[in-house]
């Protein structure tokens, strides 16, 4: 256990801590702990980042700014007890994760990720909460269900992970991910082609089976699904001829 | 301060302010002609007492919005309330920063062109216009939700469906221009038009340009598509409890929006800043005034575009919500994908720029669709045959 | 409640192939309002041109008569309050000064705001006192103000009595009768 180490796994009790207390309870609220907690663990999540960014020669305002703004909308996700609060929260999660993609030069997956869950998935969510409740919030939104069984299983995990991670010497994660400019890492260049550009070739020449395969996929599963879920209704007006021109209604049988 | 010019960032943030504040100034007149030529349809004169011709009329309308009283209805969502408005105006303004003003300019006259004139010029090109348009809708959606207003939540509903609806023909015809372009920035699907012997995409994909002209109504929610303001059935639909400044700004927002959508339907058939045979208009013209030229021909078509949305606004009534997806389900997209996989062929056989194949493509697909329409029964409105059939009885004197 | 049978339920008409498509109509649709475009305008700018008066029994704002003596026509009989479905007429009646009348009106107010502009007291008026007039542009920045006393409705009188004199005659047949000469002749003297 270096201190580096329990610096990272500490990181991570602490955001534990935080969510756990920010999740909504009936009984009490331990909100302002948990904000407090939650701002000390992303604290110290930047700090953790700083480190590398240190290493690589520099500090990236970008990169710290979402990253943080992604966390904190991410809690506040899980933690509202308004869904379409949780709805819009996830919209600004997405939102804040396009500069990530961007400083990695990754400008095509930044604007999928816009069209798809900001324009068109998180849409379709906005629309069944508000169809589902408008004003009082159910008994399942204002209070979790079992706070410390799901906070433990996610941050364990993710503990774990990081630690691994962490445990790697700091230009392995460098490589491309966290830092854009090509100064600060040598391995890096600029990028040949067009990320668009590049996104389609491998996509359309080298993987083309297997793209055109998973759009099969999600055509038939589609196509199921409207299948599935039409209502059969017997076709009875087919049977009875529409009247002549110039009369008025169309003579049908009681259903 | 010509050097500083050439360096792109700078020029890119110097023509954002340019643009912005002329369109600001032209948002709020397109109100004015908005009224005036309404007027004109039903043989009246508009507004004309304040300032000559009525010409300061925009400004007394701001005055009024600045001015009126600012009311938060009691018991609405008062953080989304308030941050509707702003997402409507903010996400109609964005997408101006990707549109092509001007071409490339030569800012010395060395003959080697130092910066291009548009703000932004990334590499997913017209994918940041969809990005946009699909974030486009949530001002709408929160103004409706948070007004806590079944009439403004019914609106809500609408354009929600509506959108997500005409997004799709609204994508394919894009991907038609695509895929004729070979290209995704805008620049360069000006230039291609210009490079195909001056033939714009509308000669090669008239059909498409119409359905996406159509899609582009759908998406900025203006008549014959504006089921989320009707009034007969909604009072004002989304804005209804909004008042002073916060309507304003849905109201310019909508305007931006209609400048956005109308400067992409140049930009993809009409050969953006492009005019054929013309000095001064052509891609290797790179002189400051050139890019003037180029800019001010830019606004013109905007301008005729934007008087097109007026003129069908006060044409053309309202579909019912019914036909609205019908339309867009059953006609705009089936016929726009057939013109896409048609167009994708065209590439592969390497005729994408041939006029004759490319028309004969679209009137087969036109062809094609009043064929299968003539052979089915079910009319494309009305209440469909497997409804749940009504019993109708005749009053005995009925004809 | 509507009987069932009383429902007939009109489908819509099956629209033809081309009518399918929506453009023909949507191209006629345009060409119609573009043609009006150009057509001449049919606004009248209102304030400082007014139109013509189109009917000659108007009804616009009321008006108390003079009769050729310059006196208040109205008699304060009570008629015109009795008949205003809007119950817009207040008279307070006084004993009359003069000798051909049992009484005149020391108050007449009418409400403009609450008034439904129906005739129904020009037609109830035994002595055609109070008529309605061709006017309709009067205006106000309060309620208070748009209650007309008997100065203002008589001033309304001045304004329009060259535009619409006042037709008929007073109804003379009244005072005719010996008994209320008299008595008319009586309150004179004791006012």
């Amino acid at each position: 256990m270096t201190p580096w180490s329990l610096l990272v796994y500490g990181t991570f009790l602490l955001g534990g801590a935080a969510v756990y207390l920010l999740l909504p309870r009936t009984d009490r609220s331990t909100r302002t702990a948990g904000a407090i907690l939650g701002i000390g663990a992303l604290a110290a999540a930047m700090a953790i980042c700083g480190r590398y960014f240190l290493d690589a020669g520099g500090l990236n305002a970008v990169f710290i700014l979402s990253a943080t703004v992604a966390i904190a909308s991410a809690v506040m996700v899980i933690t509202q007890v308004k869904p379409v609060y949780s709805a819009l929260y996830f919209i600004l999660l997405i939102l804040a994760m396009v500069p990530l993609l961007l400083i990695q030069n990754a400008e095509f997956l930044a604007i999928a990720l816009i069209i798809v869950y900001a324009g068109a998935i998180l849409v379709t969510y906005m629309f069944v909460i508000m169809l589902s409740q408008q004003n009082a919030e159910s008994v399942y939104d204002r209070r979790a269900r079992e706070p410390f069984t799901a906070v433990f299983a996610g941050f364990f995990t993710m503990a774990i992970i990081a630690g691994q991670l962490a445990q790697l010497p700091a230009p392995r994660i460098l490589q491309g991910t966290l830092v854009s400019s090509a100064a600060a890492s040598p391995i890096q260049t600029e990028p040949e082609a067009d990320n668009t550009e590049a996104i389609g070739e491998t996509l359309l020449a080298q993987y083309l089976i297997g793209f055109e395969l998973a759009g099969v996929l999600l055509l038939v599963a589609m196509i199921g699904a409207i299948a599935l879920s039409r209502k059969r209704l017997p076709v009875v007006a087919h049977a009875i001829p529409a009247k002549p021109p110039g009369q008025i209604g169309r003579e049908v049988p009681p259903y | 301060m010509l050097e500083l010019l050439k360096d792109q960032f700078t020029f890119s943030v110097i023509l954002a302010l340019v643009i912005v504040g002329i369109l600001n100034g032209a948002v709020a007149y397109c109100i004015y002609f908005e009224r005036k030529i309404s007027a004109w349809l039903q043989d009246r004169v508009g507004p004309n007492r304040v300032g000559p011709l009525g010409l300061l009329q925009p400004l007394a309308d701001g005055g009024k919005f600045v001015l009126k009283e600012d009311i938060i209805p009691a018991n609405v969502d008062k953080p989304l309330f308030l941050f509707a408005p702003f997402m409507a105006l903010v996400l109609g303004f964005i997408g101006f920063a990707i549109l092509p003003w001007g071409g490339s300019v030569d800012l010395d006259g060395d003959g080697v062109v130092d910066v291009i004139a548009q703000v932004a010029d990334p590499g997913i090109g017209i994918l940041y216009l969809l990005g946009i348009g699909g974030l486009a809708v949530y001002g709408v959606v929160l103004g409706g939700w948070a007004n806590n207003n079944k009439y403004a939540y019914f609106a809500a509903m609408r354009a929600t469906a509506q959108m997500l609806s005409y997004e799709i023909p609204m994508g394919l015809c894009i991907l038609i221009v695509v895929l004729t372009a070979g290209q995704i920035r805008l620049e360069e699907i000006v230039l291609a038009q210009v490079g195909n012997g001056n033939i714009w995409n509308i000669c090669l994909h008239p059909v498409a340009f119409i359905i996406l002209l159509t899609t582009v109504f759908a998406e900025t929610n203006r008549t014959p598509f504006d089921l989320a303001e009707a009034e007969q059935e909604l009072i004002g639909g989304y804005h209804t409890e909004y008042g002073a400044l916060k309507f304003g700004m849905f109201f310019l927002g909508e305007y931006a929006h209609m400048i956005t959508g109308s400067g992409m339907v140049i930009v993809l058939f009409l050969g953006g800043w492009h005019l054929p045979w013309i000095p001064g208009l052509q891609p290797e013209d790179v002189s400051i005034g050139a890019m003037l030229l180029k800019m001010s021909v830019f606004g013109a078509k905007i301008a005729v575009f934007l008087f097109f949305f007026m003129w069908v606004r006060w044409t053309l009534p309202r579909f019912r919500f019914d036909q609205l997806m019908r339309l867009s389900w059953k006609g705009l997209m089936p016929i726009s994908l057939a013109l896409m996989c048609y167009t994708s062929v065209l590439v592969y056989a390497g005729k994408a720029t041939s006029l004759a194949w490319c028309l004969g493509g679209e009137l087969g697909v036109v062809f094609i669709v009043l064929a299968i329409n003539a052979m089915r029964t079910a009319p494309i409105t009305g209440r469909q045959r497997n409804m749940p059939a009504i019993t109708v009885h005749k009053p005995a004197g009925a004809p | 409640m509507i009987e069932e049978k009383d429902i007939i339920i009109v489908d819509e008409p099956d629209l033809s192939t081309t009518e399918k498509l929506y453009l023909p109509q949507v191209v006629q649709g345009l060409r119609t309002t573009f043609k009006h475009l150009f057509k001449k305008n049919i606004t009248v700018q209102y304030p400082e041109v007014k139109r013509e008066q189109r009917v000659e029994n108007y009804r616009g704002v009321h008006r108390l008569n003079r009769d050729e003596k310059d006196r208040v026509a109205c008699v304060a009989c009570f008629m015109c309050q009795t008949a205003c479905p809007a119950n817009c007429i207040h008279i307070v009646a006084g004993e009359s000064p003069w000798e051909d009348r049992e009484k005149y009106p020391v108050q007449f107010d009418l409400d403009e705001l609450r008034c439904i502009y129906c005739g129904m007291c020009e037609e109830a008026c035994p002595v055609d006192a109070i008529e309605l007039t061709p006017e309709y542009d009067i205006v106000g920045r309060s309620r208070e103000e748009m209650v007309f006393d008997k100065e203002k409705l008589l001033a309304v009188f001045e304004r329009t009595k060259d535009v619409k004199p006042r037709k008929n005659p007073r109804i003379t047949g009244y005072a005719g009768t010996g008994d209320r000469e008299q008595s008319s002749g009586n309150t004179e003297g004791e006012g």
